[in-house]
This record gives C-alpha cells, sequence and structure tokens, in this order.
C-alpha cells in the first residue's frame, strides 16, 4: 500500500467544514496559524491537542495521524521483537514464558510474525 | 510490472483554470483526502507548476491525472497544454506516474449515472462526495463566464475515471466469469 500521510488533519477539518481558525478556537489555540503549522507538518501536536482533535473529528488517534501511527507501530515492533529474541536467549521460567506470550500477542494482533524483520 | 489494488492508489488530479488550477486528492474511488482551488495570477504557468510540484512534495502521489488535450474534441488554449507537458516532465522528476484522461472517457462514465452536462456531472461527484456540496457552483447561465469552482469537480471526474479505468482493466476472478 502507498504510505498513508502523516496525518489526515486537513481532510477531517475540510470534510467538517471547519476554517483553521475555528478549528484552533475549538483546540484552545488563539490562532489557525497552528492549526496550519499542524496540517502542514511543520508542528507536532501534544497529547491534550490530539485528544482534542478525537473529540472534535470523532476518529481515533491513529486514523487522524495515520503516516505517524505506521511509523511508531512498526519500531514499536521492531524493539518488541528484539526483547523477544532476549527473552528466548535467556533461562525458561514461568515469568519469561508470560512475557514472550505478551510479545507473540503482539505481534499476533498487529500480524507480524516475530521472525520477520520490522 | 507491479500490479496495485485500486484502494492503495494515491491520486492527484489536476485540472488548470485561467487563473490557477484546481485539484483533488483521491485515496481509493470513495475516499477524498484534499481538493480546492490554487490561484496564480503572475507568470501563471511557471507558478501553477510550483504549485503542482509542492502538491506532489506533499501529498506523494502514485499516479498524477491530468486531461488529455490530444484527444479528439479538446479545446484547451495552448498555454493549458504546455502546463500539461510541463506537469508530465515534473512527475517523471518525482517518479510519479502520468495517466491523461480524455473528456471522451469521461462523459463515457457519467452517462451511466445520466449526467451529460458539466453541471450534471459535478452534480453526481457530489452525491459521491457530500463534502464538495458547498464548492458546487451555481448552474451557468449563457451569458455567465465559467465559475473556477469547476476545475475541482473537473479533476474529480478525471480521478473517478481513472480508477473506473483501472477497475476494469483489473483480471477477472474464476467465480465472475
Amino acid at each position: 500500500m502507498s504510505a498513508a500521510l502523516q496525518n489526515y488533519l486537513r481532510t477531517y477539518r475540510k470534510r467538517a467544514g471547519l476554517s483553521q481558525d475555528e478549528l484552533a478556537f475549538l483546540l484552545g489555540s488563539r490562532s489557525g496559524a497552528k492549526v496550519c503549522r499542524y496540517e502542514h507538518l511543520a508542528r507536532r501536536p501534544n497529547l491534550r491537542t490530539a485528544f482534542a482533535y478525537e473529540v472534535i473529528f470523532r476518529a481515533p488517534a491513529r486514523e487522524l495521524f495515520a503516516g505517524l501511527y505506521q511509523k511508531v507501530e512498526k519500531r514499536t515492533l521492531g524493539r518488541a521483537r528484539l526483547l523477544a529474541e532476549k527473552l528466548s536467549a535467556a533461562k525458561p521460567d514461568r515469568i519469561t514464558a508470560r512475557k514472550l506470550a505478551a510479545l507473540r500477542g503482539l505481534f499476533f494482533a498487529t500480524g507480524v510474525g516475530s521472525s520477520e524483520k520490522p | 510490472m507491479k500490479r496495485w489494488a485500486i484502494e492503495e492508489k494515491r491520486v492527484l488530479a489536476i485540472d488548470p483554470t485561467s487563473k490557477g488550477l484546481g485539484f483533488v486528492v483521491l485515496e481509493g474511488p470513495a475516499r477524498l483526502v484534499d481538493w480546492g482551488v490554487k490561484q496564480a495570477r503572475q507568470g501563471r504557468t511557471r507558478n501553477c507548476v510550483k504549485q503542482a510540484d509542492a502538491m506532489i512534495t506533499r501529498y506523494q502521489p502514485d499516479v498524477l491525472v491530468v486531461e488529455d488535450t490530444a484527444a479528439p474534441g479538446s479545446r484547451r488554449y495552448p498555454r493549458v497544454r504546455k502546463l500539461l507537458l510541463n506537469l508530465r516532465t515534473l512527475a517523471s522528476k518525482h517518479k510519479v506516474r502520468f495517466r491523461t484522461i480524455s473528456q471522451q472517457k469521461v462523459k463515457k462514465l457519467f452517462a451511466v449515472a445520466s449526467a451529460a452536462t458539466k453541471h450534471q456531472i459535478a452534480v453526481a461527484i457530489t452525491d459521491q462526495f457530500r463534502e464538495l456540496e458547498p464548492r458546487l457552483p451555481p448552474f451557468r447561465k449563457p451569458w455567465m463566464s465559467e465559475d473556477e469552482r469547476m476545475a475541482i469537480f473537473d479533476a474529480a471526474a478525471f480521478a473517478l475515471t481513472f480508477y473506473e479505468g483501472l477497475e476494469r482493466s483489473k483480471p477477472r476472478q474464476p467465480s465472475e466469469v
């Protein structure tokens, strides 16, 4: 699939028919300049703003920031794979088995094999 | 050659106007990502190419779709023909596929929806993408010049015709035969 755009904030805003200034008001910002910067990837919104976007557009953050989410997911799964390899090499006990099961569940849920390179 | 699923293609469709250009970005035939009109009054051709360059950089489309001015019946001004040639060069610079769609193909596609005129096609597009409703220009009377917002709908029509062509070129499944 062609990589998702970094964010779809502009798409959702235009669908809602809101101007940048109106959205800035809803987000609690003083002017639409900040909204413009979020949309043009010149600035990354903080967690509070991301949640505000979720509330306004009724869409999960992973959809609003699809490209960013894909990037974070890929990197996190890469680290999870490294941790799984490290745990597999360690002395097996109940706690390690539990951790490995959790990591396997993570790979299963995201559709990535634990042996697959990120 | 790699085949792409329809919904995996991001398409940027551009339709030049006398004052700038109209554009739409689609991710599949049912998902409209962005749309609008860009103004380029001074040095129109150069500015339009600059605007298109910025859009390609921003949206990273798989395909750039424009009107086929070489098709019979195309009445585009030489400046626009030159601009579309420049867009072809721009697409190859960005390694983006370039496709041209003739007005005949567009009319053939929308004839199914009983839309023959530009306004009827624009209304049919609005039925599909409700978010374009505020941009739909009023019905054009004979003494009125064309509203520049119509370029958005022309660009959308090219993009939808492109997707329709992809759908038709898709190999059929054995169960469908």
